[in-house]
């Protein structure tokens, strides 16, 4: 099987407690000349990129683009990957550098969240696959606990389906629902920036236009970097549209723009089809 | 299937060849020949495991008759008339024991430091040193109505014996059809009722013995001299709570000897219990044989256990680490050294375990400053510990590679997951990959027993093979002692056994004991594999 990773969300480290809000022109997350590499071999490279807070930015780009490694490089996922490193440049979010040394990746995790290719609850109930990331933090209230799970579950657009099961395990719930749990688990734990790796590419017309829609309604609250295959799906969906191309940043610009009127010929022959 | 062409002419090869065109041997194309290769080492890998256990199930099956046998001359021939009486007076020596260890506890109190010299001590002793002989001599008749009956009945069943032998002769015979010399071997008749006369008699002078000793014992329990410490005083309180239960239990003895009745069958129904939960392994005795398992599961079971207490956490913590925490370079260093462990013959195993580790523990158990560890300080070189302790180097390789096996199956995707949401490393761990992968951990676990209780040769060696049911009154200090185990005895006794003799069949059950049990251990461990397996992965 291959396991692409399908990510959503973006990096948000909040600000500290004294630090002014960031000016409104002043981009959430701002990558700079970033360079990637796992082991010797470079993925990413000069990457400078400026991720909008509440809206939809879609990464997209042919396979082995390095979209996905960009993606990991916002939470830091790519930390458990021996020899991965950022060889140049820096991320910050809400002003801050989130690879200095001070910065604890837990927290940085919490904010900004993350959805997989594949949907992976855990082999547990769908409460339990929700209320885990809270017991992480410590919360053995009972009914605060099921406040939440109710809240995340309407927010994933899962509450009416599940309801009356949500004692049963998570791995009963057809593919769609997982995928939409695990985004439920994810805003559970009220991250600010959501990252989604192909979140529809494992499922059925239907259940990803259930997606689709559940993030035209989560991008009034969170700031979402998706990464899609389906050229529909970056136009349907997002803001804002980063076209990749072996590991450099080819086009960056407001969606109807890129679909309409890229500015370079690349942009223009993959949205067109030609190639990827 | 294909429609016949209108014109009916047969197909063209030539135009669409797609006919199979196969070298063929003896009407076998190749492919047949590597099926049948292959089938036929399934086949006879089945065929050998239901010969095997036949063969067990044959021999052993043969134990029960031939027990019954063993058990019904036992009756028979008065012995167990006898054993009453005997076990009465065993019960005496257990109680006088008892004294000769309050004696000794005194005289260490007395003569501690700061205490007195040894003559005063002995001294300040005397009266109940007075007390003790009395008790010990109260007991002089019985015993000597207890040898005097056991010679009695040893000699009946040795007359049985005899004619049993007669009886295997002349049946040999007849199957050589060698009927004259079978008719020439004569086949004395015993008339056990005739010949257990003299013991039924005795009852008359056991009653008057038994009325004696209790009469004895009770007036000298009501005289019982004072110890000048009163730390003993619980002791010396539980010592005539024991000797009051033992004089209670009399009458109950003299009602077991009026109702014996030799001629009482022994049932079938008689010899398999007598197997399973017989607490006395003994063979090749003058007086009688026993064949119970229980002293020697009791042993196995202990060593397993204590086996797996070490192999569990050191197997299980390792593969957590190893498949959790470890760099790449770790892991490459680590896992074929465990690995490596199991490269050990179990006989060189055992050898460091006579020379090395038993010596070692044993050194250890005498420092001062472990006395509080259970049992400790020991003499016993070769125990339950010593056995386990070695055990367990044999389980741990089966154990960690099966629970990194089964830890590495959790999907990696769910540990994302879990990172993703904010989890350390360790809650990672301990919340999602452990629960996830538990059922692979216990059948790891389950399949370290079942290689634990199957192994033989450092039981053998180190155990200390002495057949007995340790004492478990000390709690936890059993673990210094020495016992048997069933793959230990076997090995040990199977090379000597007349074969077909009951002694030979009862290692036969043994063994079948032992293999249903690895059988079930081995069945659950795949069932909780199968049972639980995530769904996805
Ligand atoms: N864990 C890894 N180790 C080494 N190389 C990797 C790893 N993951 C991805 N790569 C390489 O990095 C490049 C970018 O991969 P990825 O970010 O997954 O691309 P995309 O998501 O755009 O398809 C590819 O060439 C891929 O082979
Ligand atoms: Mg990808």
């Amino acid at each position: 099987m291959v396991n692409l990773p399908v990510r959503l969300g973006s990096p948000a480290v909040a600000a500290p407690a004294g630090v002014p809000p960031v000016a409104p022109s002043r981009p959430l997350v701002e990558i700079e000349d970033l360079d990637f590499s796992y082991g010797v071999t470079p993925a990413l490279k000069d990457i400078t990129l400026g991720i909008e807070p509440r809206k939809v930015t879609a990464l997209i780009g042919p396979s082995g683009c390095g979209k996905s490694t960009l993606l990991r490089c916002l939470n830091r996922m790519n930390d458990l990957i021996e020899g991965a490193r950022i060889t140049a440049g820096s991320i910050r979010i809400h002003g801050v550098d989130i690879n200095q040394r001070d910065v604890d990746v837990i927290e940085l995790r919490k904010r900004v969240g993350m959805v997989f290719q594949k949907s992976n609850p855990f082999p547990k109930s769908i409460r339990e696959n929700i209320a885990y990331g809270l017991r992480l933090q410590g919360l053995r209230d009972r009914a605060r606990l099921d406040e939440i799970v109710e809240r995340s579950l309407r927010g994933a657009a899962l509450w009416e389906e599940v309801k009356d099961r949500l004692g049963e395990s998570a791995l009963g719930l057809s593919g769609g629902q997982q995928q939409r749990l695990c985004i439920a688990r994810t805003i559970a734990v009220e991250p600010e920036i959501i990252l989604m790796d192909e979140p529809c590419s494992a499922l059925d017309p239907v259940a990803t236009a259930k997606i689709e829609e559940l993030i035209q309604e989560l991008r009034a609250r969170y700031s979402i970097v998706i990464v899609t295959h389906n050229m529909q799906q970056a136009a349907r969906c997002s803001d804002q549209t980063a076209f990749f191309y072996l590991g450099r940043l080819v086009e960056h610009a407001p969606t109807r723009d890129i679909f309409t009127n890229p500015a370079n010929p690349q942009t223009e022959a993959y949205v067109s089809g030609r190639f990827g | 299937m294909t429609e016949p062409s209108p014109t009916s002419q047969p197909p063209d090869p030539a135009v669409f060849p797609v006919h199979k065109r196969r070298l063929r041997l003896l009407g076998l194309t190749v492919e047949d020949c590597i099926q049948a290769f292959f089938g036929g080492n399934a086949v006879i890998s089945v065929v050998v495991l239901g010969l095997i256990t036949f063969f067990l199930v044959r021999e052993g099956a043969g134990f029960l008759g031939q027990n019954r046998g063993n058990l019904s001359i036992y009756r028979l021939a008065g012995l167990e008339y006898v054993d009453h009486l005997r076990r009465q007076a065993e019960d005496h020596t257990a109680l006088t024991r008892y004294l000769s260890d309050l004696r000794l506890r005194s005289l260490n109190a007395l003569t501690g430091p700061g205490g007195m010299e040894l003559e005063a001590a002995n001294a300040r002793l005397a009266a109940f040193d007075a007390f003790a002989s009395g008790f010990e001599d109260a007991a002089d008749p019985l015993r000597g109505l207890v040898s005097e009956l056991s010679e009695v009945a040893a000699a009946i069943k040795t007359r049985h014996l005899v004619i049993e032998d007669k009886k295997e002769e002349r049946r040999q015979l007849l199957a050589e059809r060698k009927l004259e010399e079978a008719a020439a071997v004569v086949i004395p008749e015993i008339d056990f009722a005739a010949e257990l006369r003299p013991i039924r008699d005795s009852l008359p002078a056991y009653r008057v013995v038994n009325r004696d000793l209790a009469a004895r014992l009770g007036t000298l329990l009501a005289a019982l001299p004072r110890l000048a410490a009163p730390e003993f005083q619980p002791r010396v309180d539980r010592f005539i709570a024991l000797a009051r239960d033992f004089l209670a239990g009399f009458p109950a003895i003299e009602r077991d000897l009026e109702a014996w009745d030799h001629t009482r069958p022994v049932s079938a129904g008689e010899a398999f219990p007598a197997f399973v939960f017989g607490r006395d392994w003994l063979t090749a005795s003058f007086w009688q044989d026993w064949y119970g398992i229980v002293p020697l599961l009791t042993g196995s079971f202990l060593v397993a256990l204590v086996a797996l207490c070490l192999a569990v956490p050191l197997g299980v913590g390792a593969a957590v680490y190893v498949n959790q925490v470890a760099s790449a370079r770790e892991q490459r260093l680590i896992k074929p050294g465990i690995e490596f462990i199991s490269a050990f013959p179990s006989v060189v195993l055992g050898f460091f375990g006579i020379a090395v580790l038993g010596q070692a523990l044993r050194a250890l158990s005498q420092q001062p400053w472990l006395a509080w560890m259970p049992g400790f300080p020991y003499s016993e070189r070769l125990n339950i510990l010593t056995a386990g302790c070695l055990l367990a180097l044999i389980a741990v390789p089966t154990i960690f590679t099966l629970a990194e096996d089964a830890l590495n199956n959790v999907p990696r995707a769910l540990k994302e997951a879990s990172l993703a949401l904010g989890a350390s490393r360790l809650q990672t761990t301990v919340r999602i990959v452990l629960p996830a992968s538990l059922s692979g951990i216990i059948s790891a676990v389950l399949l370290g027993l079942g290689r634990v209780i199957g192994e033989t040769m450092v039981v053998l060696l180190c155990a200390g093979n002495r057949i007995a049911i340790p004492d478990f009154s000390q709690g936890l200090g059993f673990i210094v002692e020495p016992v048997h185990t069933m793959t230990g005895i076997i090995a040990q006794e199977m090379g000597e056994v007349v074969r077909g003799s009951i002694h030979y069949r009862a290692l036969f059950m043994v063994g079948l004991v032992l293999f249903v049990l690895s059988l079930s251990i081995n069945y659950s461990a795949q069932h909780i594999v199968r049972r639980y397996r995530l769904p996805s992965s």
